[in-house]
């Protein structure tokens, strides 16, 4: 009996040892940042007729942290998430912060929709302390004011801001025909700074324009025949739109009802080129009820830059979600992947060494080149602007007869001046 | 300039006709049932959804598809009072105030479990496309329709209130229940019916928005709103105060867009205030 345990030990030792070797070969790297794992607190709208936005951000979010985690992790720490509604309200969006970071433990926070769940973040975060990446608010004043004035280091926007919003001023500049512009605005601060902004951008060009019209829609507002009426009434040229997402798509077949389209010349509808607006106004632009008036822009578009990055991110977008991505998608997924060069390089997760981390960052994503601007915390990029036209390849509308602008020229530059805002 | 005041106070007139079918059933309930229904926009966002399926999705006619989704919000609507309002007729307001919130919250999250969360477009039906020339200006031929359906269903409620022996039961069980029950009314039964009846105006606010309007969850918050408002300025539980509310709002909207822009919103809250000051009960509501 004993010598037969004896014959049995030296193959029992081996087998314990192939073990041994085929554990260290696949298990996954141990995370070199001392955690269980790195975690990611997302919020965005997820209800309501902007709810695709906060679901875009979702499918963004959560298809960076797939691929991020199939390669190992960052420093072989694994990502999680957890992604809250944030209902375009202020108040939610500033409860769901505190949720993620001191319930949930959040590392890093992303998204937000709504410029003014924006603003009212952005405190709370350098009490926080937390970074959070903007993936889709807007307003100039989130890093113009917040970062570059008030120091609140923890903001960094990955999307572009309200300056492309702005980019109709240089799209149509050089047209002598366009004399009066009207507004049907957002109303609140996201509103008001395109406003803002692309008045006094295009008064630089043209001091022969006249702003003859402006209506304000509050959020949820279902009929916007009021507000179209009343801009018509000043027989406008052309109109900048800026309500968003579902509203936009309302805004639009109303306006197409209201015979607004055989009157006047242009209207840009600010986001217009999200894909959501592009799906719901689909029908019209194949019945060519726009008659080729319709230009928009957005803070990315999945027919531009025509690069591997960029078409392979579109492939696999549609691979996994059998939809297009939206640019709240590609700015959330763009930004976990500058999380992970910025983590990558500071070796740690603590705020002011990623901060340190992200300085004179120069990243290739989806959407192009982006370069940190340190000033502000804003990485600079390039989004053109376009007509929507039906596109027989994507079997939907896309931006088309495009206008491409250098961010140099049409961005706005520190040492930045207040906008003169408001209704 | 006439043409443009003329042309706004049109477009006044349709979305005070749109706001006028919501509220319409608002009051209803609450003149009869005392109960504020805060359910009510929920109610008319499920008869969106229903018309948006039948219409947009099975392919129904519009028409079909409208009159389909009051039956169905009408059960519903039966349901919610025959099982869980009627429990609490005895106890106090509140908890019918907390039980309807609370079906706003269980019916948005339903519809986003089955319709999910992104909105819906349904096309417009033919019959509705187009515009008419008013005033020297384009005029939808859905808005004219919105109007003549406000008008019609108007002059129905007057008739099933004022003519019939089902709307002399309602207001005698609205004036005092007792006596009714006293007198052989069965109350229960009225209090169902009227909910029933309140449940599918809201559906049909909800059915007739959806040929311009994306379907969306929480579409009802911003309606029940301004439903309240209206409410409040015509009197409380009172019908032709809600049509005269409805008028007041959607037309000075309309001209408060157009000439007050920048004070629109406030504008309506400050004739809400105003009212509410100087008649507390609103322009038609009756002491209580």
């Amino acid at each position: 009996m004993r010598r037969m345990r004896w014959t049995w030990a030296p193959l029992g030792g081996t087998v314990l040892l192939l073990l041994l070797f085929s554990q260290a070969f696949s298990a996954p790297p141990q995370c070199q940042l001392g955690v269980p794992a790195i975690k990611l607190g997302v919020q965005g709208v997820a209800s309501g007729p902007h709810a695709d936005y906060g679901r875009q951000i979702q499918m963004g979010a959560t298809m960076a942290i797939e691929e991020i985690n199939a390669k190992g992790g960052i420093l072989g720490c694994r990502l999680e998430m957890r992604f809250m509604d944030d209902e375009n309200r202020p108040a939610t969006g500033v409860r769901n912060a505190r949720l993620l970071v001191t319930e949930y433990g959040a590392h890093f926070l992303y998204g937000t929709d709504s410029s003014g769940v924006a603003m009212a973040l952005g405190p709370v975060l350098k009490e926080l302390n937390r970074i959070q990446f903007f993936t889709h608010a807007a307003t100039h004043r989130l890093t113009e004011e917040l970062v570059a004035q008030q120091g609140i280091k923890q903001i960094v926007r990955v999307s572009a801001p309200v300056y492309q919003d702005a980019i109709a001023a240089w799209v149509f500049k050089d047209n002598p025909a366009i004399r009066r512009w009207a507004t049907i605005g957002a109303d609140y601060e996201y509103g008001y700074a395109v406003w803002g902004l692309f008045r006094e951008t295009l008064r630089k060009f043209r001091p022969d324009v006249e702003f003859v019209g402006a209506a304000w829609a509050p959020f949820l507002t279902t009929d916007f025949t009021p507000h179209i009426s009343a801009v018509m009434a000043q027989n406008p040229d052309a109109i900048i739109a800026t309500p968003w997402a579902g509203e936009a798509v309302t805004l639009l077949r109303q306006a197409v009802l209201m015979g607004v389209f055989d009157k006047i010349q242009v209207w840009f509808q600010a986001m217009g080129g999200s894909v959501d607006v592009l799906e719901g106004i689909a029908r019209e632009v194949q019945d060519g009820r726009f008659k080729g008036k319709l230009w928009a822009t957005a803070r990315y578009i999945h027919n531009w830059p025509n690069t591997q990055t960029n078409r392979a991110f579109v492939e696999r977008f549609q691979k996994r979600w059998s939809r297009l991505p939206n640019y709240s998608a590609e700015t959330t997924y763009s930004a976990i992947y500058i999380t992970k060069a910025a983590v990558e390089k500071a070796r740690s997760l603590e705020t002011d060494k990623v901060l340190a981390a992200l300085r004179g960052m120069q990243i290739v994503t989806p959407a192009g080149l982006r370069v940190f601007r340190e000033e502000d915390h804003q990485f600079v990029y390039t989004v053109p602007a376009g007509r929507v036209v039906w596109s027989e390849r994507y079997n939907m509308p896309v931006l088309g007869d495009l206008r491409i602008f250098d961010p140099k020229d049409y961005w706005r530059w520190p040492p930045f001046t207040p906008i003169p805002m408001g209704k | 300039m006439m043409n443009t005041v003329l042309y706004q106070g049109l477009v006044g007139i349709s979305l005070a006709m749109y706001l006028w079918l919501i509220s319409a059933g608002l009051t209803i309930i609450f003149g009869v049932l005392g109960v504020l229904n805060f359910a009510h926009g929920s109610l008319f966002m499920l008869g969106a959804y229903i018309a948006y399926t039948l219409y947009g999705m099975v392919g129904l006619p519009f028409g079909a598809a409208v009159l389909l989704s009051l039956a169905v919000v009408g059960a519903v609507g039966f349901a919610m009072e025959r099982f869980f309002l009627r429990p609490l007729y005895h106890v106090d307001e509140a908890y019918q105030l907390l039980l309807t919130f609370g079906f706003v919250l269980v019916l948005d999250d339903a519809v986003k479990i089955l319709w999910g969360g992104v909105f819906k477009i349904p096309p417009i039906p033919a019959f509705l496309d187009g515009a008419w020339r008013v005033f020297g200006r384009p005029f939808p031929v859905y808005n004219v329709f919105l109007i003549t359906v406000g008008l019609l269903v108007g002059v129905v409620l007057w008739f099933l209130f004022e003519r019939t022996w089902w709307g002399r039961i309602v207001r005698a069980t609205a004036s005092d229940r007792e006596m009714a029950a006293a007198l052989g009314v069965h109350v229960p039964r009225v209090f169902s019916s009227v909910f029933v009846f309140g449940a599918m105006l809201a559906a049909l606010g909800g059915a007739l928005g959806t040929p311009v309007r994306v379907v969306a969850p929480g579409i009802g918050s911003a309606m029940i709103i301004q439903a309240f408002i209206i409410t409040v300025i015509g009197g409380l539980g009172n019908l032709k105060g809600a049509f005269v509310g409805s008028l007041i709002v959607g037309v000075l909207s309309a001209y408060g867009t157009l000439f007050f822009p920048v004070f629109e919103l406030f504008f309506i809250f400050v004739i809400m205030a105003v009212v509410l000051l100087v008649r507390p009960q609103g322009l038609f509501g009756a002491t209580r």
